[in-house]
């Protein structure tokens, strides 16, 4: 390839997607004109230095994540790419209310499922995708969260399809991930190329820790005048540590792991220097599964035992609240439309993708017959474990993940292969950019009176052609997302 | 302050400082040693039994052929050796990583990145002909690190910590080295009879903490036993002595201490008690018996460690 080549020569636009950059008429659209125009500028030998420097900045900050390759740990990049992806301030608009409706009614829906299950009493959720959930927690039956909150951070998932629409992917609202990119991106961004931000008015990310402790201190637990809050993380092996670090450091909060802590008399306190001291709340980046070896996991070395019995008797806030996974479970997404109307009495701002449930008998014959055309997930698992793209997959392939599903539907979901748009991706291997499938993640924080949406968002990117799983686990990259004030 | 929080900045202080000595011991024992007056000081083996005897429980044999590849390997980039000067800066990051939502982002990325030149260096151009450069670059940059803690860090319970962990692996390593010399010059002697003489030794455990050219300025006399080891172990103004040391540390741990009351258990009443021991010893105390003497500095040494485990690390 010629390095002093055009770098947009080899672009070659995906028939059938929205291409971000590009209209139908291969007219750059109007909001890329000037970065457009920026970008050609550079040769592909300008592009690999700014790519360097962009890398090394990643790694001398050491904002890294873990993965396991042949048997060892590895330290990785987060694959980073240079060209922003853009999000006019109408479209955000639209975003913004879209995601914020989704929080509240899911919160609203957990607190009635943990309450009097009026949705399941009116025939609107069927009992049995409560019940059979594994992330279902009695203990949480009939329990008040403080100030009524169950999931104060929420990650959203959204795609533009061919239409040119926005459509939710999934909502997560267990431990969501990936905000200090977001942040990390746009330093990042600006570090290297910070001629490209004038001329757009593109609007602030760094605010958003400020934001999260807000809501944290907003639903402290009853009685207490200054909270103190924690950060918990798994450990510096965690694959997110960067980002629970990054969290603590920008709240100014402490940064504690399962051994620095234990409870006393109904009380949760950490293990300072000058003696115990009170934890009143805490974002833990642990699952449910691990935070307490005497409610749940026996084996987990991560949590802290008898820490939800503090949490039961109110003398502690968790953030999110467990047993929120009920909620943001791939079986439940199909309903949310029924759950906002429910609710809040509206008509939901953002599309949801249409949903085949494999336990039921009629959408279980559809979905066995259309395989090819559906991707097919299974309910319980994230990060893009275990997903099958119906269209390149093999006949053995089909007839494994045939049995598969018969075995036990409830596991299964299926979906129309939706059209992720494509967005201009340096890969260094074609010394130029081409168009790369991607996604975007939007971040909500619910608190006591407030609520807020980063404007901003981590927009993840497939970095092999034609791959349509942008997970950085299934090495995806990500892009600076900008949201223009006007 | 969390105790695991305390306990990873002290680690890492003492990690940081553990490389540079033993940074600067490879370099000044084996370069000297090219051209050293006799014959033992100038044998290969003997500067690298010296060397092991110095970061393991290495027990000296005369008999042992000691490849020089491999043992500059071990003692540099050995992953697998846990005294290697790669583990040592691979712990003090370790620490750090711990810990990088307390210490300052410019702290954090200077030893980060120090973490990854280390573990990108080459073996064959180390042990070929970059011994010198690579012990010089740990040696520079623990000392810019050391800056990075003194410039961007709050001088509070954070900084005393780190301060703490740095002046008591100063003193270990200090009493560590006098150790090793003290048996080299005592090899020498044996072998060559007692009208050799040791001054070359002396100045090589001088240059090997940095004091050569302080304990020159003054003495100014050649450095000999005493002399030495007055100077190493009890002159309160130079800054790699045992008593710099201690003063440095009894600064530090009353920074930690806000309890008026006197505690004869604590850690805090110990450091001062021994400060004040090694302030009112004379050289003629530790002359009586040296190799005691420097055995009972590691001694206070484990004490002071073991009661700060107790008192702050505890968890």
């Amino acid at each position: 390839m010629d390095k002093e080549s055009h770098i947009f020569s080899c672009y070659a636009k995906e028939a059938g997607f929205y291409d971000e950059i590009f209209d139908e008429n291969d007219n750059v659209r109007a909001i890329y004109k000037s970065l457009f125009d920026r970008f050609k500028e550079n040769s592909a030998l300008d592009f690999d230095i700014l790519d360097k420097r962009a890398k090394s900045s990643f790694l001398n900050q050491g904002i890294t994540f873990q993965v396991y390759k042949e048997d060892q740990m590895k330290e990785q990049i987060f694959p980073f790419d240079l060209f922003p992806r853009i999000i006019t301030a109408k479209e955000w608009e639209h975003i913004q209310a879209g995601v914020l409706q989704r929080n509240k009614a899911l919160n609203l829906y957990l607190w009635d499922i943990y309450h009097d299950k009026n949705i399941i009493n009116d025939g609107i959720v069927p009992i049995s995708l409560v019940e059979t959930s594994a992330s279902y927690l009695k203990q949480m039956q009939g329990f008040n969260p403080p100030e009524g909150i169950y999931n104060h951070i929420c990650g959203t998932d959204l795609i533009k399809h061919s239409d040119g629409e926005y459509y939710v992917l999934e909502d997560n609202i267990r431990c969501p991930s990936g905000v200090s990119y977001v942040i990390g991106n746009r330093e990042a961004l600006k570090r290297t190329l910070f001629g490209i931000f004038n001329g757009h008015s593109v609007r602030s990310v760094s605010n958003y820790s400020e934001n999260l402790l807000e809501v944290l201190e907003s639903v402290k637990p009853q009685g207490v005048d200054i909270p103190c809050c924690v950060v918990l993380t798994p450990g510096v092996y965690n694959s997110a540590y960067y980002e629970h670090s990054f969290l603590a450091k920008s709240m100014g909060v402490e940064l504690v792991e399962g051994r620095d802590l234990f409870v006393e008399n109904d009380f949760l306190y950490m293990k300072t220097i000058k003696g115990p001291q009170r934890i009143d709340v805490v974002y833990r980046r642990i699952d449910d599964d691990f935070i307490d070896p005497e409610t749940f996991n026996k084996d987990s070395v991560l949590g802290v035992a008898g820490l939800m019995s503090v949490y039961l008797k109110g003398n502690l806030t968790l953030i999110n609240a467990p047993g929120t996974g009920v909620a943001d479970d791939k079986a439940i997404y199909t309903y949310m439309p029924q759950i906002i109307k429910y609710y809040l009495d509206e008509k939901p701002i953002l599309k949801n993708v249409k949903t085949y449930h494999c336990s039921d008998a009629n959408d279980l014959k559809y979905v066995i017959k259309n395989i090819a055309n559906l991707v097919i997930k299974p309910v319980d698992e994230s990060g893009g474990y275990g997903v099958l793209i119906g269209n390149k997959l093999t006949q053995e392939e089909i007839d494994a993940a045939i049995k598969n599903i018969k075995q036990d539907p409830r596991k299964y979901i299926a979906q129309p292969i939706m059209a992720l748009s494509t967005h201009a991706t340096y890969i260094e291997e074609e010394g130029g950019f081409s168009p790369r499938h991607v996604d975007l993640r939007t971040y909500t924080l619910l608190g006591k009176d407030k609520s807020y949406v980063l404007k901003g968002g981590l927009t993840r990117v497939a970095l092999q052609k034609g791959n349509l799983i942008v997970n950085s686990s299934q090495g995806g990259g990500s892009k600076d997302t900008w949201v223009l004030k006007k | 302050m969390l105790s695991r929080v305390a306990d990873n900045l002290f680690w890492m202080g003492r990690y940081l400082e553990r490389s540079e000595h033993l940074s600067r011991y490879i370099n000044v024992n084996y370069f000297s040693s090219l051209d050293a007056p006799n014959e033992l000081s100038q044998s290969r083996q003997f500067v690298f039994q010296s060397m092991l005897a110095l970061v393991s429980d290495y027990t000296r044999q005369s008999d042992k052929d000691i490849v020089e590849s491999e043992v500059l390997y071990d003692l540099c980039l050995n992953k697998e050796k846990v005294y290697s000067i790669y583990n040592n800066v691979s712990n003090a990051r370790k620490n750090a990583s711990g810990v990088r939502d307390i210490i300052s982002t410019e702290l954090y990325e200077s030893i980060n990145s120090f973490y990854h030149r280390i573990t990108n260096y080459s073996k064959e151009n180390l042990v070929n002909y970059d011994l010198y450069s690579f012990t010089t670059e740990v040696i520079n940059t623990t000392g810019v690190l050391r800056e990075k803690i003194q410039g961007s860090l709050i001088n509070n319970d954070v900084y005393a910590v780190i301060m703490l962990g740095v002046y008591i692996e100063r003193a270990y390593q200090i009493s560590n080295i006098i150790t090793c010399k003290y048996v080299d010059a005592q090899v020498a002697k044996t072998s060559h009879g007692n009208a050799v003489d040791t001054s070359y030794e002396w100045s090589t455990l001088l240059k090997s903490v940095q004091s050569y050219d302080m304990m020159r300025s003054y003495y100014r006399k050649t450095p000999s036993e005493l002399n030495t080891l007055e100077f190493l172990i009890l002159n309160p103004d130079c800054p790699r002595s045992i008593t710099n040391s201690l003063i440095e540390i009894n600064k530090h741990i009353k920074t930690l201490n806000s309890c008026a009351e006197k505690n004869p258990e604590s850690a805090e009443f110990y450091i001062g008690k021994t400060l004040s021991e090694y302030q009112y010893k004379t050289i003629d105390d530790i002359e009586k018996n040296i190799g005691e003497a420097v055995n009972n500095i590691s001694d206070s040494l484990n004490i002071i460690q073991e009661k700060l485990n107790t008192e702050f690390f505890n968890y």
